[in-house]
């Protein structure tokens, strides 16, 4: 049954459809909208990472961050660029979490390292006493809405969780439980990600997420299916080299298994991204990231630590292993008797 | 002039053999195009290996789903599964055969121990093939199964393993079939093996063996 739609609810919908082609520009007024009336604040804390992401995001270009930060998003904490600093800042953070407890959310750049017990991350001090990250993301995360993992480190665990992982790096979903959770991964993630992802947050709520917790206006699409290079994998033709024509599988190119949209969002504003500049796709967005050899095809065997042999080499092994064994057993058929010409003979005599 | 012929294989499993061993064929050979477009350059490009590699994928889960039917309905399981009880004990007279230590062997029934062994791992790897190869065919879909398997690397690393494990094991099985006489090839296409053909002596200790399986 059709009803009437109110002004209100076709803003909305104008929004969700320009939201959903990926037209951030146009979310920018509503977004303005819902901060006047008063939209949640957030909180941007930074635990194992590069500053990368922030980075990332200070890129945004429709709409550029100067309106983000004074109309789309109320960001009360930013260790990058926030004017206030030390116990002033801490303190004003733990204010805004506590007198927004359950209405705020909380965006967490970089994995939780959690060994000997967070020393390896402190971000502040409280009473004479370090303040470790761990303790932040569980203090601070436990009252915030949701939490919005914004980089492959936080989502998933990233560079910092990879192994040997010293400092036992875990990504923000194991270590605050019963808060959700959304992941957007990358290495850095697309300022429209981040920017979209919040958006989408404040104003319609936790947007559909997928197995790994991804928001799928964003990564439901696969790299190699969208690439510009697509074609030259259709026809067979394969880049031997960094900088020649065709598919770069063969340099170690990650498209088939790696999801997002940069294939038509494009970096940097729109001009340019990984494959079309000549490198390959990293699967920055993937769990398992970095836990692979970048410009290899196929990972190396584990067949033990501190070892490099691919499967090829075992598989070249084993198989002159088999046809060695044939061979010889075929040797010893032949000089048994049990082939060959001697056992025609004692089957022509079996037959008379 | 007319041997004296007995029944081998049926039609079912003739048919069921045929298409895996097609289908299986043709999954490696365009398995390792995809795998290496490079060094394997047996195709001029990407789309017909991918599509006939899609194609027989189907082929052969319908072969194995028929095959299993057709051994559990036709009480054909008994000659193809290894049973570890009862089949690892004939494996010394087996190795001692193969190994030219001794001229003959017991009667194991349809098949020696290998040969179960054998078949039994090709269900499973065959298996194992399919559900990794869906995850990779459709990662969207299977996303949960491949992250739970150590990510798509893994899930392609697992994939090629095995394909490489039934290429060595494809090698033995038609060696050993065919040094065991060109009868045996043969029975596999027209179903009948000759009647005086050696299945192995039956000795006293196989028979009380042999109530089992017969």
């Amino acid at each position: 049954m059709p009803t009437k739609l109110s002004r209100r609810d076709f803003i909305r919908l104008c929004a969700g459809s320009a939201a959903a082609i990926s037209m951030t520009g146009f979310l920018g007024p509503y977004l303005s909208e819902a901060v006047a009336a008063g939209a949640p604040p957030v909180i941007w804390i930074q635990g194992a990472s590069c500053t990368g992401c922030s980075i990332s995001l200070l890129n945004t270009v429709h709409p550029d961050i100067k309106k983000v930060l004074t109309e789309v998003i109320s960001l009360r904490y930013h260790p990058n660029i926030m004017a206030a600093a030390g116990d002033l800042a801490l303190q004003e953070m733990y204010k805004v979490a506590e007198e927004n407890a359950g209405n705020f959310f909380l965006v967490v750049e970089g994995a939780v390292p959690t060994g000997a017990n967070g020393a390896y991350c402190t971000v502040g001090e409280e009473n004479g006493h370090h303040i470790t990250f761990e303790k932040l993301v569980t203090d601070i995360g436990k009252k915030s809405a949701a939490i919005l993992s914004f980089g492959t480190c936080s989502a998933f665990g990233g560079i910092p969780a990879t192994p040997p992982n010293p400092t036992e790096c875990k990504p923000v979903s194991k270590v605050v439980k019963d808060v959700p959770v959304i992941n957007v991964p990358g290495c850095p993630p697309h300022p429209d990600w981040m920017v979209g992802t919040i958006a989408h947050v404040l104003l319609y709520g936790i947007p559909e997420l997928d197995t790994f917790g991804r928001p799928t206006m964003f990564f439901d699409k696969i790299i190699h299916d969208n690439c510009q290079r697509r074609q030259y994998f259709d026809n067979g033709i394969f880049a031997k080299n960094f900088g020649e024509m065709g598919c770069m599988l063969e340099l170690g190119c990650k498209g088939p298994i790696a999801h997002c949209d940069a294939t038509t969002r494009l970096f940097n504003g729109g001009v340019n991204w990984c494959v079309k500049c000549g490198s390959v796709c990293i699967g920055c967005t993937e769990p398992q990231f970095p836990g692979w050899p970048m410009y290899e095809r196929m990972a190396e065997m584990p067949v033990g630590p501190a070892t490099s042999v691919t499967v090829d080499q075992v598989g070249g092994v084993l198989g002159a292993a088999a046809v060695l064994g044939i061979g010889g057993h075929l040797a010893g058929n032949v000089a048994t008797g049990r082939i060959g010409p001697k056992k025609n003979e004692e089957e022509k005599e079996g037959d008379n | 002039m007319v041997k004296q012929m007995e029944d081998r294989h049926s039609v079912w499993i003739r048919f069921c053999h045929w298409t895996n061993m097609i289908a299986i064929t043709l999954l490696i050979l365009t398995g390792y195009y995809i795998h290496a477009p490079h060094a394997f350059r047996l195709f001029s490009n990407m789309d017909t290996p991918r599509t006939l590699h899609f194609a027989m994928a189907y082929v052969l889960c319908f072969g194995v789903v028929l095959r299993v039917y057709y051994a559990i309905a036709a009480k054909d399981a008994k000659n193809i599964v290894f049973s570890l009880k009862e089949d690892t004990p004939k494996f010394p007279s087996m190795i001692k055969y193969y190994l030219f230590m001794a001229d003959s062997h017991p009667y194991y029934g349809k098949y020696n121990p290998g040969q179960k062994m054998m078949y039994t791992g090709w269900l499973f790897m065959a298996l194992i093939q399919i559900i990794t190869g869906f995850i990779l065919y459709k990662p969207d879909m299977f996303m949960a199964l491949g992250g739970f398997l150590g990510g798509y690397l893994a899930v392609r690393l697992i994939h090629y393993i095995v394909t490489w494990l039934f290429v060595l094991s494809v090698l033995a099985h038609v060696y050993l079939d065919i040094s065991e006489g060109i009868p045996v090839l043969k029975s596999m296409f027209t179903g009948k093996i000759p009647a005086d053909f050696d299945h192995g002596t039956h000795e006293e200790e196989v028979k009380a063996d042999g109530g089992v399986s017969a």
